[in-house]
């Protein structure tokens, strides 16, 4: 019989906190499936309360030194480690000066609680279509490195999420960080958050753009779109109108009607129809693409 | 006393909760813990509809741990209701339930975990049945019916008409017909439904919950257990919230009570957010078939109004709703010819009930968004046609109430100035608008039974004043209200009084804390209190100064004669001497309802002692709207009230903030939604979207000061009024800023970009 699907106490469970990343990954490789790793906790108890998951140990992760460390490096980039918060992304001057655009992700997602306990790579590792901080990952050239007890292996966030909820990460692996690329000099990048409510908010879709030039020419231009589709979906249709070409009015309004129609989204009760988010996707490409072009000179 | 010469009254004291609330000491219901006290869960419906076959416990009783588990059978025969008239509910599922959460047994444990682990283990055989989701289904014929003895699914109806409504609209110049409707909404209080129940060796109980209305509560608790109100004392530790969704005993109320009577433990349950926003008490979704009829000048003149409530499983207050709507659908405005129809229909969704501003909420959406239209349509301007309709200082209504007094007028002029509505009107600034509304609240009224207030007030040996009081503190500010009204009477100050928590015990009887009547009634009841016990007190100081009692002043801690200020003595030592001296108690009693309160008959529509008074609200919103998404910003809200005389004006500020923000959540992002089997779509807080402190614009509130003849220092209700206005004037804002008329909240970027995208095609 189906029962009434409730938010419960939570499950029993062993917590183990492991002082190294190799203790953890052994640890996930003997245990497998009976094993969760804990960052924030904040989507992971949750799915617990909802007995979506019932793991029999909580691997915290919090007892890893560096781990919630954010660096940046001129020629490496920036890495966010695995329990770097949102609020620390949202507030850190490096993050600020370098990647003004994850910053401002981090900003719209949730609310203050959730973001001083909720980290970026959960945010990423839980995989969910609406996730706030991956379109501006992805529009950055983002890596994740993912760490099991034979090797280390990079692979692109667009690559890591395959469905909602569903990444490639096996049972035994972690994700150690997230490797953001430098960034060309002449680059700007926005997020925008289309949501009802001006906080902890379903999006009805979300767009980030980010986009490179030289003169007046895009050399480079990224756009993924959020919440509309079962993965963020990179509108690869729409770069390519930008990319190479001039960066005008009509090639950023041709390319955001390229991007609604790469949209799949579905229609919800919650959301809105199908027709209408796509429409928003356009209307928000659009911004999305002029504001990151006004951040450049 | 002149207004100058208050002391307390008409300040902006901080609340005397205040401390304890921010300091985190203030006990609410789920802080309490008892020895011995037992945890206990509720087992609820997966089906929206289905008749209960079985109930198999026996596994669940054998857990470990496990102290008891009740069903419907541990309640035979029993259904409560509002009234006895419209007793329509068992207090758990009996045979039979009739919308998804519906309570089907109740286990008690040593500890929540054993007793959650316990409900898994009870095994319900249900028979499903086809549910009815929406009114439309429920009135078909051949519709599966909700309860047995409603023939079509109709719980009750509600008709009446005021004046000759045919023949007016004959002499109407312009008719506007048009349908509107509000959706279902959750109600939102931020503490969850909680109750503690423990019964003693003599049987006695002491219920302890988050209650609205203890003694409504105690009588339904006393009915529906089949025992003597005597057998139940109840206690209210501080309420975080109710706006009328914790009136009734429910289900977690009985089952408490019923699992502490068998376990002869205490046993405490409390119930999840995510059940209550999908599951418990709703404000109902409503159908307005509304023709208003009009003069060239502006005139109203007539007005017929069918209207259909979709209101769940059961009936609740849905009788007093209907009538609330149709006594009152066009207040604040006059219309002298009104006919009204309205239907409240049972479908397999949870129970819709009462909700702040009850139906002036809706009247005052429907009522004002169709004066707009009609300005609109005759080119006139909104605001003139509302100001030409108001009702005025004296009148009387067609459903028989007066006006005693108003302040609408004036606090209309006072949103439009501020706003600044002539200078926007001349330099319009694309997308943008302004919308207008005016509401009006009843200052609460008799419904039937007991409806009176009253108060006690002990002076205390060491000069400080307890006072008691049968209002309810939810968090709206009464007992700092009435702890001023106390002081300024006895002439102490505001620090000097105290107040604990309402006790059925101790206390004394209320009906409770609704409809804008807590300050009106129980405040009278606590001035007529307090000038008991100064009356006490005045003899005894009489003799002390040698004076008459009655030429005596109060004021400053100090009494003395009117006449020789000079020669005064302090308040405490005429209370010592009163107390050590004479040997005389300083207890002061009072009660108070409105004189010659007519019982409301809700099969008639005419009543003309029905309410003491009338406070009145104008709101002002600006808008913007994203012509490419279609999503409302709100820029800016200006209100203007006339609560009588602000008792203290920063708490009706902080009511009129969370008034507006309230309907700002009804009017632009929340709704109750449910898949086709009936099971809630938004039952969660980040499904159901109340609005955030980032969604509320810059609200700006003014008062008219007016005082009403019937009103504690001419007072009026405040904490409803301020409800009943905004969601028009978003609704006629958006239509001045890009020419939508919509009717329907919430109103959704998709709901105004369809729009905006139909204005444009039907312009090609």
């Amino acid at each position: 019989m189906k029962k009434y699907p409730s938010v419960r106490r939570l499950p029993k469970f062993d917590y183990v906190a492991p002082q190294t990343l190799k203790e953890a990954v052994d640890f996930l490789s003997k245990h497998q499936k009976a094993a969760a790793p804990l960052a924030g906790g904040t989507d992971l108890l949750l799915n617990m309360k909802r007995r979506a998951v019932v793991p029999q140990y909580l691997v915290a992760l919090k007892n890893i030194p560096e781990v919630d460390a954010i660096t940046y490096k001129k020629d490496q980039g920036l890495r966010i480690g695995a329990l770097a918060t949102i609020h620390a992304v949202e507030t850190s001057p490096e993050v600020k000066r370098g990647y003004p655009i994850l910053s401002q992700a981090a900003a719209t997602l949730g609310s203050i609680q959730i973001r001083n306990l909720g980290t970026v790579v959960g945010n990423v590792c839980s995989a969910l279509p609406s996730a706030d901080m991956v379109p501006s990952l992805v529009a950055l050239g983002a890596q994740v490195k993912i760490i099991n007890r034979a090797e280390e292996k990079l692979m692109p966030v667009e690559d890591f999420i395959t469905n909602v909820g569903k990444t490639v990460l096996a049972e035994d692996e972690l994700v150690q960080e997230l490797l953001v690329p430098p960034l060309p000099s002449r680059g700007g990048g926005t997020y925008i958050k289309y949501a009802q409510r001006g906080a902890k908010a379903l999006g009805i879709c979300n767009v980030a753009t980010w986009i490179a030039l030289d003169q007046d020419t895009c050399t480079e231009a990224r756009i993924c779109l959020g919440a509309v589709g079962q993965t963020p979906i990179r509108a690869v249709e729409a770069e390519s109108i930008l990319k190479g070409n001039p960066f005008t009015p009509e090639t950023v309004k041709a390319a955001a009607q390229k991007a609604s129609e790469e949209a799949r989204p579905r229609s919800s009760p919650l959301r809105g129809s199908a027709e209408y988010r796509k429409t928003t996707v356009g209307a928000l490409t659009e911004r999305a693409l002029l504001s990151s072009r006004a951040q450049i000179e | 006393m002149q207004d100058h010469d208050y002391r307390v009254v008409g300040k902006p004291v901080p609340r005397i909760d205040g401390r304890v609330k921010v300091t985190g000491t203030a006990t609410f219901a789920d802080d309490l813990f008892m020895p011995r006290m037992l945890h206990g869960k509720l087992l609820r419906s997966p089906y929206a509809h289905a008749k209960i076959k079985h109930i198999d416990t026996s596994k669940a009783e054998k857990l470990p741990g496990v102290r008891a588990v009740i069903t419907g059978k541990d309640f035979p025969g029993i259904v409560v209701g509002f009234m006895k008239q419209y007793a329509d509910r068992p207090p758990i599922a009996f045979d039979k339930v009739r919308h998804y959460g519906e309570t089907v047994a109740a286990v008690a444990a040593e500890d929540e975990d054993t007793a959650e682990d316990a409900l898994d283990l009870i095994e319900v055989t249900y028979e499903e049945l086809p549910p009815v989701l929406n009114w439309e289904e429920a009135l078909k014929e051949g519709a599966p019916l909700v309860h047995e003895h409603a023939k079509n699914n109709i719980g009750t109806t509600c008709k009446f008409e005021y004046g000759d409504v045919d023949e007016a609209f004959k002499t109407c110049d312009y008719v506007l017909e048009k349908k509107l409707a509000t959706q279902r909404v959750a109600i939102g209080f931020i503490e969850p439904h909680a109750a503690l129940a423990k019964v003693d060796g003599s049987g006695r109980i002491l219920f302890q919950g988050s209650k609205q209305s203890p003694y409504i509560t105690w009588r339904h608790l006393a009915w529906g257990l089949g025992l003597p109100l005597d057998k139940i004392r109840i206690v209210n530790p501080y309420i975080g919230g109710a706006f009328s969704g914790k009136h009734e005993a429910l289900d977690l109320d009985f089952c408490a009570v019923r699992l502490a009577q068998k376990t002869k433990r205490p046993v405490k349950i409390v119930v999840n957010q995510e059940d209550i926003i999908g599951t418990y008490r709703q404000r109902h979704e409503k159908h307005v078939w509304l023709k208003a009829g009009i003069k060239k000048d502006g005139t109203l003149v007539a007005m017929d109004c069918k209207y259909i409530s979709d209101g769940g499983a059961y009936l609740s207050v849905a009788a007093l709703n209907l009538y609330l709507f149709g006594l009152f659908n066009a207040l604040p405005f006059r219309v002298p010819n009104v006919r009204y129809d309205a239907t409240r229909v049972y479908t397999n969704l949870p129970v819709c009930g009462a909700v702040r501003g009850q139906s002036q909420v809706i009247a005052g959406y429907v009522f004002n968004a169709m004066i707009d239209m009609l300005a609109k349509d005759l080119g006139m301007d909104p605001l003139e046609v509302m100001r030409k309709n108001i009702v005025k200082q004296g009148e009387t209504l067609p459903s028989g109430s007066k006006i005693s007094s108003t302040g609408l007028e004036k606090a209309i002029d006072k949103v439009v100035d501020v706003i600044g509505w002539k200078e926007k009107q001349a330099k319009k600034v694309p997308n943008r608008g302004i919308g207008f509304a005016c509401g009006a609240q009843i200052s609460g009224c008799r419904m039937g039974g007991h409806f009176a207030s009253s108060a006690v007030v002990k002076i205390g040996e060491d000069g400080t004043v307890q006072l008691i009081h049968g209002g309810t503190e939810l968090g709206q500010g009464c007992d700092t209200v009435f702890a001023q009204m106390t002081a300024e009477v006895l002439g102490v100050n505001f620090e000097d009084v105290q107040i604990e928590m309402e006790d059925s015990h101790d206390g004394v009887l209320d009906s409770g804390m609704f409809g804008d009547r807590c300050t009106t009634w129980s405040g009278n009841a606590v001035i007529a209190a307090a000038e008991d016990a100064k009356r006490k007190l005045a003899e005894v100081a009489a003799d002390m100064l040698e004076a008459k009692a009655e030429d005596l002043v109060f004021r400053d801690r100090k009494i003395y004669a009117k006449d020789t200020p000079e020669q005064s003595i302090s308040f405490l030592r005429a209370v010592r001497n009163a107390y050590y001296g004479v040997g005389k108690s300083l207890y002061g009693s009072g009660s108070w309802s409105f004189p010659g309160a007519e019982i409301a008959d809700f099969s008639q529509g005419y009543c003309e002692k029905f309410t003491p008074s009338f406070s009145f609200v104008a709101q002002a919103v600006e808008v913007e709207v994203d012509p490419e998404t279609g999503k409302v910003t709100l820029l800016n809200s200006v209100a203007a009230d006339d609560c009588g005389r602000p008792i203290n004006p920063l708490l009706v500020e902080g009511q009129m903030d969370g008034g507006s923000a309230h309907m700002i959540g009804q009017a632009l992002y929340e709704i109750s939604l449910y898949n086709k089997k009936g099971v809630p779509l938004t039952g969660s807080m980040r499904t159901y979207k109340i609005p955030t402190a980032l969604d509320v614009p810059k609200l700006r509130n003014h008062h008219v000061l007016v005082h009403d003849p019937l009103g504690p220092f001419g007072a009026k209700g405040a904490g409803e009024t301020c409800t009943t206005a905004i969601m028009a004037a978003i609704r006629n804002a958006i239509e001045d800023a890009v020419g939508v008329r919509l009717v329907e909240p919430p109103f959704t970027p998709e709901k105004v970009f369809e729009a905006l995208r139909a204005k444009k095609e039907g312009k090609k």
